[in-house]
């Protein structure tokens, strides 16, 4: 996200809040997340491909959006709006193609609009046939499949590769140049989590049931849309549909967050970046101490930049009366691994804990293992996603292990030593020598976890690793 | 009724989940934010309300925005019984 | 009450301050993590590819100067040389102990019963006011000898304040025109200059910016050694020319002294803080087609012939300590330039240099 996209943003919410009612607030908000899918979506260097998968996320969202909602709720009015909307926003975006003052609202340049036009017929009858067969928990259960289907394709680049050689050859255009990069899909990683949730939500029949415009806005609400967090619908529906007034906005809380994300943002985090470890410069470190001051430069600079952000998203709902979830809170300074892990990317880790660690858990209650068992198998499973929602590849998933076996070490630590640490910390000096002592060791190792995240494999981890205690 | 549930509750998480018999928890102490109950250990409280209360938390419900405190807990089984 | 507005307030006012105050303090450069918490760079920073090099372009003297090694505190036993010249005494494709300075260093030479120890300030555009700039600059770290490496390229009056290094020195560069009654317009539109406004936070975010980087890619420098792209795959000079190709920037055959900056020349080593070595540097002399016009990309035969009778003749005159060598080297000793050496090319040259070097000692 840049700057001018940033302050673009700030300044429409600032309009919206000044001049807009409750409902018009509401509208607002749809209407410019809608148009933000297409506006941040990055140019791909596949013909057209960055207006349709904008197009094809919108689709997906609808259909699954009919398939978790009362059939006599889908054919409401106010839904058939809505999908009019949608449907205007799309053939606007499509016609800046013709219009040369709006090209900003698209990555690069749209497709014909003959050739929108089909496509939406296309996506018509797919919504239609959705209203009027997509009608039971086994089609949830399979939009899930679908969206993690996607997800995969995404994330694992010899798919990735391979979608794009065939859409390549599909445009006539060059094959040779392909990469993984051809196909970036803005904000799937979030809005997935978003759609996944919902689903299985309904699937469980706790979900509330909501309007088109309101899943839609849930689901691409602009300022969570390329980096979170990741909200919850009933919590958000709640916040949407609250009265609104100019009174109410919480300044105090808009400016500091705007003030203190864009400093940690692109002041702090974008300076750390020069002197990060990155797969370039980590094979021309010359020795141990720069390699450590390099390697603690990436971790903070990954949590500036991303809760820099955060706070920036968080100021911008704020200011239109959406109340975000935290995502930060202070992760480096926690005095345990299972205490970092509860502040850090704290809506993603929530999502993991509702959707995995806790039904896993749940379902291994009913076997014979031992209650370690149990924990390493739930930690394990658990962070290995996470590491793999990064990305597919063999340090993603080290990265995932390397915390699923801290967690566990940790809570057995906590079993064996819990009363002897609090026997022996009497005094409030041992206390702090207790607690201190954790923070800086849980510091370091998830900085040392960082360089499986930051490297691309695990020879030039390894490599790195031996540069880190190589002493003398 | 209630402080008979706190009772109930406060045992289970002192003996099972903290491992030490005497230690005393306050019906406003905060038992997820400040980590006394970590996340395998709260699957473990929701199968056991499910047990003895007949209530069921649902996987989404086990953060601390549902509840942190003994009193949260007992309010939210209450309004489900 | 504690109105957020009162904070926004006082934020602004605070910013307003600093930004506001920061022209009374034009010495920001001096600043510098080099020589303290990480080793000075072992040549002046210049990088168009700054995320790769480690290194960046800009134009304040004082931190260009802080960033390198030779502000470090001079030692009563050092010799202390100081090289002046373009990229190819930078060293363009060059690690730093491969340069010029770097070859010298490795030799550890005593002078005078003195180790001597070359620096590197070779900057990579050619123009012998940038030359000077950087000289009159140096003074101030006692250099005991100067060695000044050029080519014609150098001397065309009309180039000499196209480097963006001496445009936007342009107090300084107007000092030395003053000073030394240089043959230049102090008021050359190619000048940059500084309004008040320019000056304050708001016009000074670029320069503040790269003042940091400068910094920043310190660390960059202290735990990789690298300071440039040291490209494998480089583009060879050409040596096949058109006929008829045989121009010399705008100037007349024969070559007029007047167009050329002999006046700058003289200066900067009549008026130098330690004798000068001056050096005619190696170039690349083509045998492709049509080289009986072109030696190489930046010269007809004509003019570098005529320079080189000149330049010879003043040297004569004013009795320079003057090295001219510039067909030392066979054709495969360049690189991506025909001034460009290779490291054997450098090494080959700095036999000749330390050869020519006379070293006066203090009685």
């Amino acid at each position: 996200m840049t700057l001018s996209n940033l302050a673009i943003g700030l300044l429409l919410t600032l309009v919206a809040a000044f001049f807009l009612n409750a409902q018009k607030r509401a509208f607002f908000i749809f209407i410019f997340s809608l148009v933000a899918v297409y506006a941040l979506q990055p140019a791909l260097p596949i013909r057209y491909i960055d207006f349709w998968l904008p197009t094809i996320g919108l689709v997906l969202v609808i259909v699954l959006w009919i398939v978790i909602t009362p059939h006599e709720i889908v054919k409401s009015r106010e839904n058939i709006f809505t999908f009019g909307w949608i449907l205007l926003v799309i053939v606007i975006l499509g016609m800046t193609r013709y219009l040369d003052g709006l090209s900003f609202l698209t990555a690069s340049i749209p497709p014909r609009i003959e050739q929108i036009m089909s496509a939406l017929v296309v996506f018509g009858i797919l919504i239609l046939f959705a209203i009027f067969w997509a009608k039971n928990k086994s089609i949830a259960l399979g939009g899930i499949i679908l969206v993690i289907s996607l997800l995969i394709a995404i994330k694992y680049q010899p798919i990735t590769i391979w979608l794009a050689q065939t859409l390549r050859s599909f445009n006539n255009q060059a094959i040779e140049t392909v990469t993984a990069f051809d196909i970036r899909w803005l904000g799937l990683s979030y809005i997935a989590f978003r759609l996944i949730h919902t689903l299985q939500d309904s699937i469980r029949r706790r979900g509330p049931t909501v309007f088109l415009q309101e899943y839609v806005t849930f689901i691409f609400f602009y300022p969570a849309l390329v980096a979170g967090p990741i909200d919850r619908l009933e919590r958000f529906v709640k916040d949407l549909r609250a009265p609104f007034s100019r009174s109410n906005i919480e300044w105090g809380f808009i400016i500091e967050r705007l003030a203190l994300g864009l400093f940690k943002k692109y002041i702090l985090a974008d300076s750390l970046a020069l002197v990060a470890i990155n797969p370039q410069n980590a094979t021309q470190i010359q020795n141990a101490g720069w390699a450590w001051v390099l390697l603690y430069a990436y971790a903070f600079q990954i949590l500036l930049d991303f809760s820099g952000y955060t706070d920036i998203a968080l100021a911008l709902g704020r200011l239109i009366g959406i109340k975000l979830p935290e995502n930060f809170k202070q992760p480096y300074l926690k005095p345990n691994l299972t205490h970092f892990w509860n502040n850090w990317h704290m809506s993603l880790t929530q999502w993991f804990r509702a959707y995995v660690f806790n039904p896993f858990s749940r379902s291994l209650r009913g076997t014979s293992l031992p209650a370690w068992g149990m924990i390493l198998l739930a930690q394990l499973l658990t962070m290995t996603l996470i590491g793999l929602w990064h990305g597919i590849t063999p340090n993603f998933v080290i990265w995932g292990l390397w915390h699923g076996l801290g967690l566990f070490f940790h809570s057995r630590w906590q079993n064996v030593l819990r009363v002897r640490v609090s026997n022996w910390a009497t005094t409030p000096m041992r206390q702090q020598v207790v607690n201190w002592s954790g923070i800086l060791i849980t510091f370091n190792f998830v900085a040392l976890g960082w360089v499986w995240f930051v490297l691309p494999t695990p020879q030039k981890t390894l490599d790195f690793f031996s540069l880190l205690f190589r002493f003398g | 009724m209630t402080e008979e549930m706190i009772a109930t509750l406060k045992k289970f998480i002192a003996t099972e989940i903290a491992r030490q018999p005497d230690r005393s928890i306050a019906a406003d102490e905060k038992l997820i934010s400040s980590g006394l109950i970590d996340s395998f250990s709260l699957v473990d409280l929701g199968l056991y309300v499910e047990d003895t209360f007949g209530v069921r938390i649902e996987d989404t419900e086990l953060n601390a925005d549902t509840f942190d405190t003994l009193e949260q807990l007992a309010a939210l089984i209450q309004s489900r019984q | 009450m504690s109105s957020p507005f009162r904070i926004l307030l006082k934020g602004l006012i605070l910013t307003l301050f600093v930004a506001l105050i920061l022209p009374l303090f034009p010495d920001m450069g001096h600043l510098s993590g080099y020589n303290r918490i990480f080793p000075g760079r072992k040549r002046l920073p210049f990088g168009e590819n700054p995320a790769r090099a480690y290194n960046l372009s800009l134009y304040n003297l004082d931190a260009m100067f802080a960033a390198h090694e030779i502000s470090q505190p001079k030692a009563a036993v050092e010799y202390r040389i100081i090289l002046i010249g373009d990229s190819s005494v930078w060293g363009t494709l060059l690690k730093p102990d491969q340069t010029l300075a770097g070859q010298l260093n490795q030799r550890e030479l005593t002078f005078c019963g003195k180790t001597a120890h070359f620096y590197n300030l070779g900057y990579p555009t050619i123009s012998l006011t940038k030359d000077l700039l950087l000289l009159d600059y140096a003074a101030r770290y006692k250099p005991d000898a100067i060695i000044w490496l050029t080519t014609l390229e150098a001397f065309p009056l009309e180039k000499q304040l196209t480097s963006p290094l001496v445009a936007n020195n342009a107090t300084d560069i107007q000092g030395l025109i003053d000073r030394y009654d240089l043959p230049l317009d102090p008021h050359d539109p190619e000048l940059v200059h500084l309004t008040y406004w320019s000056q304050t936070l708001f016009g000074q975010r670029r320069a503040l910016a790269d003042f940091i980087r400068l910094q920043l890619y310190g660390v960059m420098w202290a735990a990789t050694g690298v300071d440039q792209v040291y490209s494998e795959n480089y583009t060879p000079p050409k040596t096949d020319f058109e006929v008829g190709e045989d121009a010399f920037h705008n100037l007349q055959r024969p070559l007029d002294e007047s167009q050329l900056a002999f006046d700058i020349l003289s200066a900067g080593i009549d008026l130098s803080p330690a004798p000068v070595l001056f050096v005619n540097e190696p170039m690349l002399i083509s045998q492709g087609t049509n080289s009986n016009l072109r030696y190489n990309f930046f010269y007809p035969r004509w003019a570098y012939d005529e320079y080189r009778i000149q330049l010879a003749q003043k040297a004569d005159e004013n009795e320079w300590n003057y090295l001219d060598i510039w067909d030392i080297l066979p054709n495969h000793e360049f690189t991506n330039s025909a001034i460009h050496l290779t490291p054997e090319g450098t090494l080959e040259l700095a036999s000749n240099v330390i050869d020519a070097l006379q070293v006066k000692c203090e009685e």
